[in-house]
């Protein structure tokens, strides 16, 4: 009797894979994500809130696809290492990582934004910097080769100073607020996590990215694995569909609390949190589009990075981006008139 | 069956023979330690031949020859060599120094051995990367920090094994010295430094391995030059041939200094008086 009712339940998951097989279900998704290098299995952006409101899990109801988010600390570098080890599917990461896995023959195609994220400037509280003009001269940590450093030209840029103006020291978070701490530096460019420094009294803020708008933002794409891509592509579909849904549950205002409760599970302080998206629409950071302003972000970084020789090759943008999957989904859920085309400097286009 | 016996003995004690020509032997000395690189860089070859590490992960050593010589060429190398090398050698002297005179205290004296040894067991226990953060707040990141950590590592194999090697030495060479009363610092240079100079040496070597570990640490955590600093930056670049340029320079590096270091005992151990 046992060894019957084993032997069924043999063949009837059996059928089941063989099912799931016909499909062209995968076994399971694998998400990867930065991590905020406080060893949380959370993240933040459009990612965690697809993971906690269980936006993508919904795609998939019904079907025998389990799905699981790994958070990564070592971030951008380690996520390319993941995804060259055949580890991940899908991943939300950096602008510049993505470019310098794209450019040594990572096989990733960019499906989707995960929106942006302020870019602050904080500086040792006895030290007059008021604003990044003041760096001049002064000794500067940012992380090197993460969207940071983009982020941190792109300000010195915008303040007619260049990389010749300040010394550069390439220090990872946690040894940047020692550094600041110690004096060793005057000041760090960094993300929101930069805040606790201040709420503790050890840092003052002299520059948000807010300062001059998205193109200064921190950025960076959800990719896909190619094979999984050509493989799946209604189970790509439905990803993308999720993490729609997910940017268009962030956008209203009414979610924000809960967003920000769902994104301190990553490590981040409330406070922080609340004060990065202080003053701006959800709705326009989680814009999930990839629109000319999108890829025109991108041709810059690609520029970037061939200058600072992060790179040694170019990145075809044409190859490499995948907008039908997220246009297919604001279609089928009805949201194409949810988030404007935006232009190269990121103004909505008419119509 | 004696004779048998005898005839086995012989062919025994044939390969140490000195009657034997020595030219094989030193091509036995020379060739065998590169057999196993050589059987690596095949499996190397293979594995990136026939894919089966992506070639971001592991590139085809070809790749990482190219880097190799491309670094080297536009001076990338030597720039970052030579900064580590500073800092090898500032931490490396200080280390040594202070390990030797700490160990020949614990070694000759039982009351620095009653104060210190516990304490220095205890410290010896924490590894160099646990005492960076609070360095790191203490004295920054400039190069006070990386020399510290290196000269700590340096220390610790040091004083351990000159410690050692002074108490090792046999009762007998020590009652001699005494017996011919010897001042203590006659004693100690023909007495006590030949007859423990191997086992200090052997800590020097140690000391300075555990140098390029030390560095390489430090270079990784908290720098913007350096061979380690450069490992990190390939792998932030993705660009693993950097790293594997990076691992061959140190471990080249490495093992050219341990032979100088050899070179070094060989010719003080002809200098100073035997003991056999």
């Amino acid at each position: 009797m046992r060894f019957i009712r084993y032997a069924a339940a043999v063949v009837v998951s059996g059928l089941v894979a063989a099912g799931a097989q016909a499909q062209g279900w995968p076994e399971q998704v694998r998400f990867g994500g930065f991590g905020q290098g406080f060893g949380k299995p959370y993240g933040l952006a459009v990612l965690a809130i697809a993971q906690g409101k269980g936006f993508i899990a919904d795609e998939f109801k019904g079907t025998p696809v389990k799905l699981s988010f790994e958070y990564f600390t070592g971030t951008g570098p380690a996520i390319n290492e993941a995804i060259a080890n055949r580890r991940l599917d899908f991943a939300q990461y950096g602008s510049l990582p993505n470019i310098v896995g794209r450019a040594n023959g990572l096989p990733t195609r960019i499906v989707t934004s995960y929106g942006y994220t302020t870019i602050f400037g904080v500086a040792r509280p006895d030290l007059p910097v008021k604003s990044f003009k003041d760096l001049k001269g002064r000794r500067v940590a940012v992380a090197k080769g993460t969207v940071l450093h983009w982020a941190f030209l792109k300000a010195l840029e915008g303040n007619g100073l260049t990389l010749k103006d300040v010394t550069l020291l390439d220090l990872a978070t946690a040894d940047q607020l020692a550094a600041l701490t110690a004096g060793s530096v005057d000041a760090v460019i960094g993300s929101s996590v930069l805040l606790s420094l201040r709420d503790k009294g050890l840092a003052k803020v002299f520059y948000s990215s807010h300062d001059i708008g998205p193109k200064a933002a921190g950025f960076g794409a959800i990719t896909v694995t190619e094979s999984f891509e050509q493989r799946y592509p209604e189970a790509t579909q439905r990803v993308v569909r999720g993490l729609v849904r997910a940017a268009e549950w962030l956008g209203h205002e009414e979610n924000r609390e809960e967003a920000l409760r769902i994104w301190t599970r990553s490590g981040v302080p409330y406070p922080a949190l609340r004060d990065e998206y202080a003053g701006v629409a959800l709705k326009d950071v989680f814009n999930p589009r990839i629109d000319t302003f999108f890829v025109s972000q991108y041709r810059d970084a690609v520029a970037f990075s061939q200058e600072q020789k992060l790179i040694r090759s170019g990145i075809d943008l044409q190859q490499w981006f995948l907008p039908r999957y997220v246009d297919q989904a604001l279609d089928q859920l009805g949201l194409q008139g949810n988030w404007p085309r935006r232009d190269a400097n990121g103004k909505p286009l008419e119509g | 069956m004696t004779s048998h016996t005898d005839a086995r003995l012989d062919a025994l004690a044939v390969p140490a023979s000195p009657a034997r020509p020595r030219a094989p032997r030193a091509w036995r000395a020379a060739l065998l330690p590169l057999l196993l690189p050589a059987l690596a860089l095949c499996a190397w070859q293979l594995a990136a031949s026939q894919g089966w590490v992506a070639p971001q992960i592991l590139p085809a050593p070809e790749r990482v020859w190219t880097s190799f010589v491309e670094l080297l060429g536009n001076g990338d190398i030597a720039a970052n060599f030579a900064v580590s090398l500073h800092r090898i050698g500032l931490g490396f002297l200080l280390g040594a120094a202070l390990g030797l005179a700490t160990g020949i205290a614990l070694g000759v004296s039982d009351t620095v051995r009653d104060y210190l040894d516990p304490l220095l067991r205890a410290l010896f226990a924490i590894p160099s990367i646990g005492w960076i953060p609070i360095l790191i707040l203490v004295f920054g990141i400039a190069e006070t920090l990386k020399i510290l950590i290196i000269a700590k590592a340096v220390f610790v194999p040091i004083v351990i094994n000159t410690a050692q090697g002074i108490r090792d030495i046999p009762k007998a060479h020590l009652e001699t010295a005494r017996v011919l009363r010897l001042r203590p610092w006659t004693r100690f240079i023909r007495v006590i430094a030949p007859a423990s100079l191997g086992p200090v040496f052997s800590g020097v070597r140690l000391g300075l391995g555990h140098a390029f570990i030390a560095l390489i640490v430090v270079e990784m955590l908290a720098a913007t030059e350096g061979i380690g600093y450069m490992m990190v930056w390939g792998r932030k670049q993705f660009q693993t041939d950097l790293v594997i340029v990076g691992m061959i320079v140190v471990g080249l590096a490495g093992f050219a200094l341990d032979r100088a270091l050899l070179a070094v005992e060989q010719a003080l151990n002809r200098k100073v008086p035997s003991h056999g």
